[in-house]
């Protein structure tokens, strides 16, 4: 299983596409944002700030989903998957051998993305363990779904296809981009069946109102069971996946 | 011994494997040909436990694929037919990774490296990127990373694909090592030369039915029969009726007899006599290659 990660790691280190999409992209569209909305008086700087800072963290994680699609793809197609399921190597260690890395990626973003906030707009961190919770399992939701998709679509354009509908539909609908305040009661509604606004709810409450552990427990708890359903789809689907695979 | 027990496999309405049955003995060398979408790729992937759903059963040294799926693939050695390696990593990253996944570690996997980069022809290019490894060597290596782990059957499927003749016949030397060490071969190709050379058993395999099977000595035995080729100037297809069968060819004509050195004595008298001076006259086998034209009907080359 290390063996798996090990490599993953190095590929994705070596990947500059990668980099762009879990750190530069995101910090431009932070600085970005919050000039615009900076320049109108309706919301307080710091209030600003815990609005666009974690929206745009939970949106750019699940950008994660389409460097998952591209690597899978790209395995099953030259006939890798095959390969290693030719070896002793467990289908469950296979599948977290695969997982790891991409999870280590989204936390080291949030990370690198809190910080960013941190260093250039004051953003208030609050309670380190809630917020650590809250991360692990926004990682874990990203990159499970990022997992599920990457053995369900057949080429490599449908899951990039999907991976935007998923972030950029739930960043909108979820009320990533605005507050929801300001959004018909129809859609706030909606929102709530969408893990953006779970995770959104849980870094607000940390960040604006000095929430802890047992302020976001309905937040992590819906978040991990959003993740769940990604594993389970991700093991269901990994015969079909196999099956598809090259050699 | 493996022992292949009435395995079929279907993909929604094709049939890919029809009741597969054979046996290979422990130590040999077995080649497996057919055209391609004949079924081979789809009976390796069953046997080294890529494919899980499948009718009937193989037994691996004692072991059955579908029940000791995990057990059976530790001492498989599965050599794919598309190259499978990790493009950006080194030779030896390769082979270390590969190691890993065979539960190889520490100095042992390191030994082992060492040896295999030496049997495939590669220490000098340990670590170097596999971006810059010609088609060759990239087969080479696919192969190393499937014996690191000392396998008692290697499982080639289509080795030699688009190689130059330098890389094959090193490949050919590893396959004659891995013989000499006493690991089983399975040696999938549609090259009948190839198999012809190097195995010592054969199937013939075709739309997913096992049609001949044996013994390379016994299958050849079986199926073979001689003929005569003549080119001549001043001799047709008539004056070499009278010897047999007689088949118009481009450059000459093609006698099947039942006693064909005796016949082409015979022919040798007559064109003395006669004062032809034949440009050729030989006497020709049947090639693995007619045999599976013969039992089947299809032409490898034509779907290869």
């Amino acid at each position: 299983m290390w063996a798996i990660t090990i490599v993953e790691l190095k590929k994705k280190l070596q990947d500059k596409g990668i980099w762009f999409w879990t750190f530069i992209l995101p910090i431009i569209f932070i600085v970005g944002f919050i000039t615009i909305f900076s320049g109108m008086n309706e919301m307080e700087p710091e209030q600003l700030v815990t609005q666009i800072v974690p929206g745009y963290i939970i949106m750019f994680t699940f950008f994660i989903m389409i460097s998952m699609v591209i690597t899978f793809i790209k395995d099953r197609d030259s006939g890798m998957v095959a390969r290693v399921a030719s070896t002793p190597l467990p289908l469950n260690r296979f599948l977290v051998g695969k997982w790891l890395p991409f999870l280590i990626i989204v936390i080291l973003q949030i990370i690198v993305l809190m910080l960013f906030g941190v260093l250039v707009y004051d953003l208030p961190l609050g309670d380190p363990l809630a917020l650590m919770l809250i991360s692990l399992i926004l990682a874990f939701l990203a990159t499970s779904w990022g997992m599920a998709m990457s053995l369900l679509v057949n080429t490599e354009n449908m899951g990039i296809a999907l991976t935007q509908v998923i972030a950029l539909g739930g960043a909108m609908l979820g009320g990533l981009w605005m507050p929801l305040e300001i959004m018909p009661n129809s859609m706030q509604l909606i929102a709530k069946f969408l893990p953006q606004y779970w995770a959104l709810e849980g870094f607000q409450s940390i960040l604006q109102d000095g929430g802890h552990v047992m302020d976001i427990w309905l937040s992590l708890l819906i978040l991990l069971g959003f993740g769940m359903i990604g594993c389970v789809i991700s093991v269901f689907s990994y015969p079909r996946f196999l099956r598809q695979s090259r050699s | 011994m493996i022992d292949v027990r009435g395995v079929s496999k279907s993909y929604g309405s094709v049939q890919a494997l029809n009741d597969i049955q054979f046996q290979i003995d422990e130590g040999s060398c077995f080649g497996l040909v057919g055209p391609n979408g004949a079924g081979k790729s789809t009976f390796m992937k069953i046997l080294v436990g890529v494919l899980q759903k499948f009718d009937g059963d193989i037994q691996v040294f004692n072991k059955s694929v579908k029940q000791n799926r995990q057990a059976v693939k530790s001492f498989i050695g599965y050599v794919p037919q598309d190259i499978c390696l990790e493009e950006l990593l080194t030779a030896k990253d390769n082979l270390m990774y590969f190691g890993r996944l065979y539960g190889l570690s520490g100095e042992h996997l390191r030994k082992r490296i060492r040896t295999v980069l030496d049997q495939i022809g590669l220490s000098d290019k340990a670590n170097q990127k596999i971006t810059e490894f010609s088609g060759g060597m990239k087969r080479r290596l696919n192969i190393g990373c499937a014996i690191l782990h000392e396998p008692s059957l290697v499982v080639l499927d289509e080795p030699t694909v688009g190689i130059d003749p330098q890389s094959r016949h090193s490949i050919f030397a590893l396959i004659q090592q891995l013989k000499e060490m006493g690991s089983t071969v399975i040696y999938s190709s549609h090259y009948m030369e190839e198999v012809e050379q190097i195995c010592n058993s054969v199937g013939f395999i075709d739309k997913g039915k096992l049609v001949e099977h044996g013994t390379m000595k016994h299958v050849l035995h079986k199926h073979r029969s001689a003929s005569i080729f003549v080119s001549a100037d001043g001799i047709g297809k008539e004056e070499l009726s009278l010897y047999g069968d007689t088949i118009e060819k481009k450059t000459g004509f093609t006698v099947n007899c039942d006693d064909p050195l005796l016949t082409m004595g015979k022919m040798i008298e007559q064109f003395r006599q006669s004062g032809i001076n034949p440009e050729r006259l030989e006497l020709s086998q049947a090639r693995l290659e007619d045999i599976f034209f013969y039992l089947t009907g299809t032409q490898l080359r034509d779907n290869g």
